[in-house]
């Protein structure tokens, strides 16, 4: 028995191993000189750990500008989401009036719909706004897959919330809005966290929009930045690219690292009967 | 003049009608039941006089006010839901004050409100704790302190012992009469147990598809059934409903079913020949002695009682209670009888309308509710 | 009597709800129903996307892309990598899965690791894999060399059918944690009590997997699929960014389809017609998947 444990665990982590190994290769090219790339056979540890690559990074090229618009673009794409998301699905699910329904299989639709129908009419109409190429372009078009997420995600959790917990507040006295923000809000705010680290996610990945709204560095996001770097170089620098890379999934890392104790958090239940 | 009431009130759910022409006129200072069983309309009607659900049609009023376009916070009720709905993010403390906050009550008159009502209701030591770190019974008397701390009109409760389990239910039936006696207040209250009915109401009104099927003190309601959904929905075991049919012969009005025909007196007015149903309470059945031959088939023993049933030939089964000593083997043949000035008599169908004349007084009332349990 | 109207208090609420919902409305019609329409109404234009300038055409673009061989290649192509990559997705999500509900060590920790590439940015994911399917200094020859599975060095992207099979595997990687997540929220749903039950009857683990466990993931399972194959079939930058669509258009689905038609061919009108067609194509799955949902609801 116990030896049959040890070999599952073997298997089982050898596995995760094998799946994970790309992001540790990722890691150790980051972290080793450059001439050390080219060794053959490649080494698996570093034999010189150098971070002159980060420092090159950081100093010699775009990144920061596009780390800087990447936060700028997912933060205030996220806020403005989760703000309409938020009222709009209290309304989805607390809410009854004629054409209810129809809109919320409208958010499932557009929740499944492709990028590229919409990004040619989009195009048009930033170009034609005088919109192209600013962050602001980007904001309105990452809307177009965000709200349909957060609402749909934001939709199960407020689902989750006791409607007799809004009852009540509205027996005790308070008005709808006020049963709002005394009651509902703080028992969605878990669902309201993990999906603006969802969100954030989503909009800090987005690579199709970028590509073809923004063609600009002021503007460029680390996406397209990033793979610029790659495309516009005569010899590929892997070291930095990898470094790049490192520093492009930090943020997910922390927001990742958030969405694991609220992911375990349970969805909905609520405080009635304990 | 009545505290609470329903004026033709109706209530439909797209094709599906809740709650259908309600009429219920509720005294100052009285608790009322609405009892039925599950999908009935009784939360439905609950809802709608706390203001959380809306009547298609009809008026509701709270004293001398139509209610139907007052927020639910305006209407000066209080509410205890079957969940206790407390919020989890608030401590027992502000739980209560809640609505005391929503009323702009001054926030330095709210602790000692509060504290006023913990007392009351054993809370006092829990006030900084949050409703998970509670017990259910617990949870269920701070639900009870939200809607006393202010006072209100009138008490609605939905189904508000349902979950605790039998001992403690038992304990908080008693207590809310208690509080009912000293608070004075009209309470309003849902459920589908009879016995909490039965033992707490002044009045019960008995629901069914929507439809009000009999108000009346609770006596009343168990000795003389308005029809016959509400003669099989009270009582424990139910009661014995034979199918059959009413003819007047010689002697008066006899009715005739299979294995049986029994001389029914005292029918009322409406009272016509045909398809009728027999209603006998098991008490009212005498096992042991009578004109009707049948077979012992059950026998349940509950120690100061025996539940017997027993099948005419051919015929229906009949449940009877009998005291515990008295014992019968299973398959033994036993002579049964009808205790005649009790059976109860309903036009046929599902809710066909008691047939019998108005009883005079409440000639066996107390033995009788005791019997409900 | 009946008075069919709402009390005002009811309607009051339902005028509340109307303007919490108002915002999300107007930016839904704004950057979906506007552009949804207009990219119908484009796809009868001809249209050059650097003056976006055009001419009416009708239906012309619709009948010159069902005629062109392009089309076709690129749809089935676009079916290959779907099927391809879905299939890896559910075998090996179902697999780990279950191997991760079992007690291993540091359980948490191996979790996080495996859902990690389903976090990253394909851009991230794509650099990555880029460097590592690298011809001549990657780690993916080395290793095939070394245990004998190759006997010199290959090229991942340039080549068919290499160049298919490395963008459903890198698309497996990166999708399958999604497979992982939902099946295993499902599994610790299950009761004990069947599992008990089943080994009372006698059952094996392998028995026990097929009577116990698959029938209760299936619904799961069938939610997964669809959804994963509505966002495998639209499915752009990775394979953007793996090959751009070749060698030539082998790997090309319809998504880089669209993108070259629109601004490398600078067709507009032609991108729009084909961007409609595929959204008509995976509007079947979108019913069937809108439907399900729907059946959950109730």
């Amino acid at each position: 028995m116990k030896l049959r444990s040890i070999l599952f665990n073997l298997f089982a982590w050898s596995i995760v191993l094998m799946v994970a190994f790309p992001l540790f290769w990722m890691l150790v090219t980051s972290v080793k000189p450059q001439f050390e790339l080219f060794r053959r056979p490649p080494t698996f540890l570093p034999e010189t750990w150098t971070f002159e690559h980060y420092a090159r990074l950081l100093y010699d090229t775009n990144f920061l500008v596009y780390f800087r618009n990447s936060l700028v673009l997912s933060t205030t794409t996220t806020i403005v989401v989760v703000v309409i998301a938020t009222l709009g699905c209290y309304s989805l699910v607390r809410f009854r009036y004629r054409g209810r329904e129809s809109l919320a299989f409208l958010v499932l639709f557009t929740y499944l719909l492709p990028s590229v129908v919409l990004i040619l009419p989009l195009y048009l109409m930033l170009v034609q706004l005088g919109l192209s190429n600013t962050i602001f372009s980007l904001v309105i078009a990452y809307t177009t897959f965000a709200l349909p997420y957060a609402l749909w995600l934001l939709r199960s959790f407020m689902a989750g919330i006791p409607e007799d917990l809004e009852n009540a507040a509205l027996v005790d006295g308070a008005t709808r809005l006020g049963a709002f923000r005394d009651v509902i809000l703080p028992q969605l705010l878990p669902g309201i966290i993990s999906t603006a680290l969802f969100t954030f996610i989503l909009s800090w990945n987005e690579y199709l929009y970028a590509l073809v709204l923004v063609n600009s560095d002021n503007a460029r996001p680390l996406t397209t930045g990033v793979m610029n770097m790659l495309i516009s170089s005569f010899n590929i620098e892997w070291s930095l690219l990898m470094a790049a890379s490192v520093m492009m999934s930090v943020p997910l890392i922390i927001a990742f690292a958030f969405l694991q104790s609220y992911l375990t958090r349970g969805f909905g239940a609520g405080g009635v009967k304990g | 003049m009545a505290d609470v009431s329903f004026q033709r009130v109706r209530k439909a759910f797209g094709s599906f009608t809740a709650v259908s022409d309600l009429n219920l006129e509720i005294d100052q200072g009285e608790f009322v039941s609405l009892l039925g069983p599950s999908g009935c309309g009784k939360t439905t009607t609950l809802r709608m006089l706390a203001g959380l659900e809306f009547p298609t049609s009809g008026d509701i009023r709270i004293g001398a006010r139509v209610v139907n376009d007052v927020a639910p916070g305006d209407r000066d009720i209080a509410m205890v839901f079957q969940s206790y709905a407390l919020y989890p993010h608030m401590t027992v403390e502000q739980n209560i004050a809640y609505p005391l906050k929503k009323r702009g009550v001054p926030k330095a008159e709210r602790p000692a409100m509060v504290a006023k009502t913990a007392e009351l209701l054993h809370l006092s030591e829990l006030l900084k704790r949050k409703p998970k770190q509670l017990s259910g019974g617990q949870q269920q008397r701070v639900a009870l302190g939200r809607a006393l701390v202010r006072d209100p009109k009138v008490f609605l409760l939905d189904e508000p012992l349902s979950n605790l389990d039998a001992k403690l239910r038992t304990y908080m039936r008693a207590e809310l009469v208690e509080l009912h006696r000293r608070l004075g207040r009209t309470m309003v209250y849902v459920t589908h147990d009879q016995l909490e009915a039965m033992t707490m109401s002044d009045r019960i009104a008995v629901m069914e598809g929507g439809i009000l099927q009999q108000f009346a003190p609770p006596t009343e309601v168990y000795n003389a059934p308005a029809n016959r959904f509400v003669a099989g929905f009270i009582g424990t075991p139910g009661m014995n409903l034979i199918d059959g049919a009413l003819a007047q012969e010689a002697g008066g009005w006899v009715f005739r079913g299979p294995g049986l025909a029994q001389a029914v007196p005292d029918l009322g007015p409406e009272a016509t020949s045909g398809a009728a149903c027999l209603g006998i309470r098991p008490e009212d059945l005498v096992i042991g002695d009578g004109p009707i031959e049948t077979q012992v088939r059950l026998i349940e023993q509950t120690g100061h009682e025996n539940i017997v049933v027993v099948e005419i030939a051919g015929g229906p089964r009949l449940t009877g209670r009998v005291p515990g000593h008295r014992l019968w083997r299973l398959g033994e043949p036993v002579r049964c009888g009808i205790n005649a000035a009790n059976v109860h008599v309903f036009a046929a169908g599902p809710t066909g309308v008691r047939l019998n004349a108005p009883i005079q007084g409440a000639v066996y009332s107390m033995q009788q509710s005791e019997a409900v349990q | 009597m009946d008075r069919p109207t709402q009390t005002r208090l009811e309607r009051s609420y339902a005028l509340l709800g109307l303007v919490l919902i108002a915002p999300t409305v107007l930016v839904f019609c704004a950057v979906i129903v506007y552009p949804l329409v207009s990219a119908i109404y484009l796809s009868l234009f001809d249209i050059f996307t650097p003056t976006l300038e055009g001419s009416w055409v009708g239906l012309a673009n619709y009948r010159e892309l069902l005629a062109k061989g392009e089309f076709w290649v690129s749809l089935r192509t676009n079916l290959i990598w779907t099927v391809g990559t879905l299939t890896l997705q559910i075998v090996f999500g179902v697999g780990m899965a279950l191997v991760l509900h079992q007690n291993i060590l540091f359980r948490s920790l191996a979790r996080s690791l495996i859902l990690f590439p389903y976090f990253i940015s394909t851009v991230v994911a794509v650099l990555v894999w880029k460097w590592l399917f690298n011809d001549l200094y990657g780690i993916m020859n080395h290793l095939m060399i070394t245990v004998g599975i190759l006997d010199f060095p290959i090229d991942y992207l340039g080549t068919m059918p290499n160049a298919m099979i490395s963008v459903i595997l890198v698309g497996a990687w990166k999708y399958f944690p999604f497979v992982v997540i939902a099946v295993l929220a499902r599994l610790q749903t299950i009761p004990d009590q069947l599992y008990e039950a089943a080994r009372i009857d006698g059952a094996g683990p392998i028995a026990r997997f097929w009577d116990v466990t698959l029938p209760q993931l299936r619904e799961v399972l069938v939610v997964i699929i669809m959804l994963r194959a509505i966002w495998d079939f639209k499915e752009f930058d990775l394979i953007f960014l793996l090959t751009g669509g070749g060698p030539v258009i082998s790997t090309q689905t319809l998504p880089l389809l669209v993108y070259k038609e629109a601004f490398a061919l600078n067709q507009m009108g032609m991108a729009s017609a084909y961007a409609v067609i595929m959204m008509l194509i995976m509007l079947v799955f979108m019913i069937l998947y809108i439907r399900k949902t729907r059946e959950g609801d109730q």
